[in-house]
């Protein structure tokens, strides 16, 4: 459903995560009327790396990735940091507030490449927001479908591992969500201050053997490093038993190609490195012009890309 | 298709005036041309002046609202226009209007006024300033589905061709008396003689072709970006420009109403997020955009066209002298390798 | 869309562009157009032009007058309105005289605006107190060229850009400033016009000239001097020209015999050889034009300043021709009108001066009643005296000196300490903030009238559409006060009675009326009947003073200079998308997108040092204040220099700025001083000035 005009939406509760950072919980007024099985309601179809545009009334919108879809109550999460004029005006307001939503829009992450594919996910700072929705799938832990099948599938054949970067440990966000998914995949955390970095746990060393070792044991555990995520690619790599057919990358731009150059130096091929960029958005229908990549449109074409895709835009 | 002669014009802009919102393009006091709405006792002689402003804002409003909130829920806010028609406009604009069709195609806005308006085309004998419709195939001549009505002067006559049902009911009422088809040959003939009345524009085919070839350098983009200020007089006055922002205006008790309003790439905040991350933030990036806009081949591919219309309003109107010909004379001297596309791949 | 296009004179600087406003069937202004015939603007608008529509219809401005009662403003009724303001202005001019009260109009109201203005303070109140804000952009203007010349305006017209061989750009940012002729001065160069551009920034014309004199603050009259010196040995000056129509060479000659380049490189911090050429360009050019702004005028030394550079022009004979002059680019759109109208404490219209016996009786006369003699106050005079007392109440519209005012502290203290402060205005500004009266202003759009641009010419404004509420133009409240306080002398009828009275009293507007205006897109002054159709060219064959002046005048140090606590300079400048404080132009959402409220341009060199990265928050500290701010790491400006605009009321630079004065004109040195930038903690959004003055902490920095 592509429109201008936002669906009513109630605040429900929020947590405190990080930097001026929160997790959201809003419920969908309007899903009385439609819950229809057979017919799901569009806000029920949201595909991991989709996003919605947030309408704080009387101020503006700005686009968000889901961390968790909407179960058939409406509810759904999100992630937020605190930034502009429409998420300060969002931190300032109560429970029980109304504002508005659309969507879900854009293109989320391909899933017939990652499901049964072993995957790669770099992640920075709030990057990690988009791919919230995707490693609970994968990991089985969507909190509404506990016996999701394609999580059933991908948790027997394929190995995610993730690599998270982040300024300092105040900047590191998504606590919660990454402390429950180090039971199940291993996760690489790189800190760029260097004053912050402390050994937390016996794991701390990155490199191979340790690692390998801790894949063995199926003791699943984050490590951290201090660092950017680049610096750790080579041992999250040899750290897979077989190489990852596919690379997720979401965070700055800078960051992203950069990783995304050196995996395809190192073997991967670029239409199997994806990356989610972030725009400025005010219509998500592809006619603002705000989100442009050369003739394409990061809300409709995105917020999803193949490298290949993003490489032979930017040669055009 | 219908082929009509007509002695009086007066007599074709009465009867329409009557039946439809009537709007043509007029003059002030100071030699400036502009759309005007006109009572049917108080229509005026056509003019074949380009006006400065095209028509693009009849159906893409320069500011509109978009939805009100009541404090509760959202209501769409729909524009709900009477019948109108725009007589007399000419092949660029009409090309520009067909190419915002499509790029509008699902937004309601547009469209609730787009299905409302009967458009009037007028071709144009003679060549106006800064213009190069030919080049781009835009004009002089109006095209085929561009527009409902053409009207093409024929000395003290005018030649009326009706191209869509939507025409034939506006006219049904007139009794016009058809017309032998030589007049359409006539026509062409004096469109093809407007047409080598156009100065040589070399430079704008070969700036396209160097637009597309990949040679043209960052530097070159920069240095030309000195002259930008961002003013947004090309994109408010180019015909095919359709970037807009959006804003809430409050009103009482927690209501507000969302506007959208005409903006433009050109301005440094366009893409700027509220991180301050902004993967447009140097000038040169920015007029590069623009000009890939108007030219890319990319578009062509999509809109089946280039969005550029050759009407030149950007010439005229940019404080900085980078409008599409200077731009164009500065891209074929000194964008990049001095020979076109052909040589940079071999 | 539009229903119908009416022209109209572009509100925002001193260029004068051609506008039209479209408006529809209700009378709502929905867009604007350039006028493809202006003979100036030639069918393009700056960034500002195009959102005039925003700027006027906001939601924000004032309907009805607004009496404020301890910190609330309620609104009452124009009749209550002015029977207040009368009585309390005729009570406070019986117990303190009438050089207790004053008025300052403004710049961007109209001529018969202004005229109304000085009138009512001159013939109502007895009092020459009387100003307007040129005072803080080119009073050195008028004092300087006045003196050297005769006449304080700009000598040659925009025309002549495109009429000359080398355009000298000092001390001025026109592509920002006077976007228009900037640009027009970006195409006279493109089309082989030579370009020398002198400013301490990387402005953008520096980036498109072959020469950039890239001077250190305040060093201007060093650098004119060393380039008289190279122009007077290697015989580069125009002999004839000296000798017919200037004196005072031989002083001047003696004058700069010792500064030559060399020993001026220090204080410039240009090499020597740059100064050479940009000497031998301008003298051996065969007609060059100089364009200054407030890069010469807002110093101590700003008076000075445009002497030399009348100099500079006068010996090379680049004066009373087609393509040449000394041209000031002045800021607001009716500065030069306000100066015309005698807006200022020392003169009448047509810059008669008060203590001239004549001109005293001429207007005493003309308005049939007895005048004040001494000179009036001058705006800073104004709240000097009101800190101290003496002046107690004050009639201001159009401005907003809390907000563009040097040390803006002092301002405010000094406005609060008024015992009657009257302020109209399109929008609650700072300034009305502090009012005890808020009349609601009309807008350009809804009033008649004229403007005159920074090249003299006087253009007509229509009236586009009806005042909003109940606001009206500035000589229709003024004359209905003036009745109150029961006097007939603002009993006009309509504007061109207005205009007419004017042009009988003011010998440049003499020959001019409505009609001819409108017939000849303005017509510049002056106009008389020697020359009907105006006057392009001043000078062309003498001077208003006989012969010019060539005056000798010496390199000053600027009052602050760089220290241990206060380690950077800072000077001022403005944006091409803002203009003035703002209050229009922040109105349009695009504009207000463009910049965040407020900003500092740093060189990277510095904000490295101050681990300062691009949109940083930081916060700027002088001997008058403190401010928070985000910074804009660039090259354009050099190492050692950080520049504000004023623009921004959350941020504004004069809490910052030094009120050390030219002696002549009081032009305050808005231009320099030193300050200490400080990067804030990651993250921290920087706290508007409100917000910081609510803290106790700060507090003793604003003492």
């Amino acid at each position: 459903m592509l429109s201008h005009i936002p669906d009513c939406i109630e605040l429900v509760d929020y947590i405190d995560d990080g930097e001026q950072a929160r997790h959201y919980l809003f419920r969908l007024l309007n899903l009385a009327h439609s819950k229809n099985k057979n017919h799901p309601h569009h806000w029920q179809q949201v595909q991991p790396g989709q996003f919605f545009m947030l309408n704080v009334p009387s101020i503006g919108e700005a686009p968000f990735t889901f961390t968790e879809p909407p179960n058939e109550r409406g509810e759904f999460k999100a992630f937020i940091r605190q930034m502009g004029q429409v998420t300060s005006t969002l931190f300032s307001m109560q429970r029980g507030a109304i504002l508005g939503a659309r969507g879900p829009f854009g293109r989320g992450w391909p899933l017939d490449k990652i499901v049964n594919h072993n995957t790669l996910i770099i992640a920075g700072g709030c990057g990690l927001a988009p791919l919230v929705t995707l490693i609970d799938k994968l990991t089985n832990n969507s909190p509404d479908k506990p016996t999701d099948k394609l999580a059933n599938k991908a948790k027997n054949k394929q190995q995610l591992i993730l690599v998270y970067g982040a300024r300092n440990k105040a900047a590191q966000m998504l606590t919660p969500e990454r402390a429950r998914w180090q039971k199940q995949i291993k996760i690489f955390n790189t800190l760029d201050a260097t004053d912050e970095y402390t050994s937390t746990n016996a794991n701390t060393r990155a490199n191979t053997s340790d690692n390998t070792r801790a894949n063995n044991s199926n003791e699943l555990r984050a490590t951290t490093v201090q660092g950017s995520p680049l610096m750790i690619l080579p041992t999250a790599l040899s750290t897979f038993t077989r190489p990852p057919t596919t690379a997720l990358l979401c965070g700055p731009e800078l960051m992203m190609s950069s990783a995304a150059t050196y995996l395809t130096e190192h073997g991967m091929t670029s239409d199997a490195i994806f990356l989610a960029l972030e725009r400025r958005m005010h219509c998500a229908l592809g006619l603002c012009g705000h989100c442009y990549i050369k003739h394409q449109y990061v809300c409709k074409s995105g917020p999803t890309f193949s490298w290949q895709a993003l490489q032979q835009l930017k040669a055009d | 298709m219908k082929i009509y002669l007509l002695d009086d014009l007066q007599h074709l802009q009465a009867h329409l005036a009557q039946d439809y919102q009537f709007h043509q393009v007029v003059t002030n006091n100071n030699g400036q041309y502009h759309w005007q709405q006109l009572a049917s006792d108080e229509t005026q002689p056509l003019v074949h002046d380009k006006p400065q402003s095209s028509a693009k804002g009849f159906f893409f409003a320069e500011q509109e609202s978009l939805l009100v909130f009541n404090g509760e829920y959202f209501q769409e806010t729909l524009p709900t226009p009477k019948p109108f028609v725009l007589f007399g406009v000419q092949s660029c604009d009409l090309t520009a209007i067909h190419y915002q069709d499509k790029f509008f195609k699902d937004d309601r806005y547009y469209q609730a006024r787009r299905q409302q308006c009967l458009l009037v085309g007028l071709d144009c004998i003679n060549p106006c300033e800064h213009g190069f419709c030919p080049t781009v195939n835009a004009g002089p001549g109006v095209r085929e589905e561009h527009a409902d009505i053409v009207l093409h002067p024929l000395g003290h006559k005018w030649l009326v061709i009706e191209q869509t049902s939507k025409a034939a009911e506006a006219l049904q009422a007139l009794a016009l008396i058809e017309t032998h088809w030589h007049y359409l040959t006539q026509r062409d003939l004096t469109l093809h003689q407007c047409e080598q009345k156009f100065p040589d524009d070399k430079y704008i085919t070969d700036g396209i072709k160097k637009l597309n070839s990949g040679t043209i350098t960052d530097e070159f983009w920069q240095t030309l970006a000195i002259q930008c200020r961002g003013c947004s007089g090309c994109t408010t006055l180019c015909p095919t420009c359709s970037c807009y922002g959006t804003r809430a205006i409050k009103q009482d008790n927690n209501a507000f109403s969302q506007q959208r309003f005409w903006d433009s790439c050109l301005y440094e905040g366009f893409q700027r997020e509220a991180s301050f991350n902004n993967p447009s933030a140097e000038a040169g990036t920015r007029v590069e955009r623009f000009w890939q806009h108007k030219f890319a081949d990319e578009f062509f591919t999509e809109f089946s066209r280039h969005s550029c219309v050759g009407c030149g309003r950007c010439e005229q109107t940019c404080p900085g002298v980078i409008g599409v010909h200077s731009v164009m004379k500065r891209i074929t001297k000194e964008g990049g390798q001095e020979n076109g596309p052909e040589v940079t791949h071999a | 869309m539009a229903n119908k296009l009416i022209n109209a004179i572009c509100p925002f600087c001193g260029v004068g562009c051609g506008i039209a406003l479209s408006v529809d069937e209700k009378g709502k202004l929905i867009g604007v157009e350039p006028q493809p015939s202006h003979p100036i603007s030639q069918g393009k608008l700056c960034d500002k032009g195009w959102s005039t529509a925003y700027a006027i219809t906001d939601k924000n401005r004032l309907t009805q007058p607004l009496k404020r009662i301890n910190h609330q403003f309620f609104p009452i009724s124009w009749q209550e309105a002015l029977v207040s303001i009368a009585e309390e202005l005729t009570q406070i001019i019986e117990y303190s005289g009438a050089n207790s009260v004053g008025v300052i109009s403004s710049a961007r109201a109209t001529n018969e605006d202004n005229y109304a203005a000085q009138k009512f303070a001159r013939a109502v109140l007895k009092t020459n107190n009387i100003d307007h804000c040129a005072r803080i952009c080119h009073s050195p203007t008028v004092a300087g060229l006045k003196q050297s010349l005769g006449s304080g305006a700009m000598t040659n017209s925009a025309k002549d850009i495109f009429d000359t061989d080398l355009i000298m750009v000092f001390g001025a940012d026109p592509t920002e400033n006077h976007s228009i002729l900037g640009g027009h001065i970006m195409q006279a160069h493109l089309n082989g016009c030579k370009l020398i551009v002198i400013d301490p920034r990387k402005i953008r014309l520096a980036k498109l000239a072959p020469l950039h004199l890239q001077l250190k603050l305040g060093s201007n009259i060093a650098l004119i001097n060393a380039m008289l010196h190279v122009i007077i040995k290697e015989k580069w000056y125009d002999k004839d020209f000296i000798d017919q129509r200037c004196e005072g060479f031989e002083h001047l000659a003696k004058h700069v015999e010792n500064i030559t380049p060399i020993s001026v490189e220090a204080i410039t911090g240009l090499k020597a050889t740059d100064i050479y050429q940009a000497a031998k360009q301008y003298s051996q050019a065969k007609r060059a034009m100089i364009f200054y702004g407030m890069g010469i005028t807002q110093y101590m030394s700003g008076t000075n300043n445009v002497i030399s550079l009348a100099n500079l022009a006068l010996i090379c004979g680049h004066i009373g021709k087609p393509g040449t002059g000394v041209n000031p680019l002045r800021g607001q759109n009716n500065v030069q009108g306000a100066c015309d109208m005698g807006c200022l404490p020392n003169v009448y219209p047509g810059y008669q001066n008060v203590d001239d016996e004549k001109a005293h009786e001429k207007f005493s006369n003309a308005w049939h009643t007895e005048l004040a003699k001494a000179p009036g106050l001058t705006s800073l005079g104004m709240t000097k005296g009101a800190l101290s007392g003496e002046f107690r109440a004050l009639i201001l519209f159009g401005e907003d000196p809390v907000v563009t005012d040097p040390d803006q502290n002092h301002v405010k203290s000094s406005l609060k300490n008024l015992d009657l402060l009257v302020v109209a205005e399109l929008t609650l500004t700072e300034t009305a903030k502090l009012a005890d009266f808020v009349l609601p202003a009309a807008s350009f759009a809804e009033k008649e009238g004229t403007f005159t641009n920074c090249e003299r010419r006087v253009q007509k404004l229509n009236q586009v559409i009806a005042p909003v509420g109940q606001a009206k133009g500035d000589w229709q409240w003024l004359q209905a006060l003036a009745k109150q306080m029961g006097s007939e002398q603002l009993n006009w009828s309509n504007s061109q009675d207005v205009f007419n009275e004017m042009t009988s009293l003011t010998p440049p507007y003499q020959a001019m009326n409505y009609q001819k205006l409108e017939d000849n897109y303005g017509l510049q002054w002056p106009c008389t009947d020697d020359s009907p159709k105006g006057t392009a060219i001043l000078h062309s064959t003498s001077f208003p003073i006989g012969k010019a002046r060539l005056i000798a005048v010496n390199h000053s140090d600027i009052d602050e200079m760089p220290d241990e606590n206060f380690p950077l300079q800072l000077t001022t400048n403005r944006l091409h998308f803002h203009y003035g404080c703002g209050s229009m132009t922040r109105n349009s959402p695009l504009l207000e997108r463009e910049i965040p409220p407020g900003i500092l341009f740093i060189n990277p060199i510095d904000a490295n040092k101050l681990n300062i990265s691009h949109q940083d928050a930081v916060s700027v500290k002088s001997r008058r204040g403190y401010l928070e701010t985000r910074a804009i790491v660039t090259n354009d400006v050099p190492v050692g220099l950080v520049s504000m605009p004023y623009h921004f009321k959350e941020a504004p630079s004069n809490q910052l700025t030094n009120t050390a004065q030219d002696p002549i004109t009081k032009m305050p040195e808005l231009k320099a001083c030193a300050v200490m930038v400080a990067a804030l903690a990651k993250g921290q959004i920087p706290k508007t000035i409100e917000q910081l003055q609510q803290e106790p902490k700060h507090e003793n920095l604003f003492t």
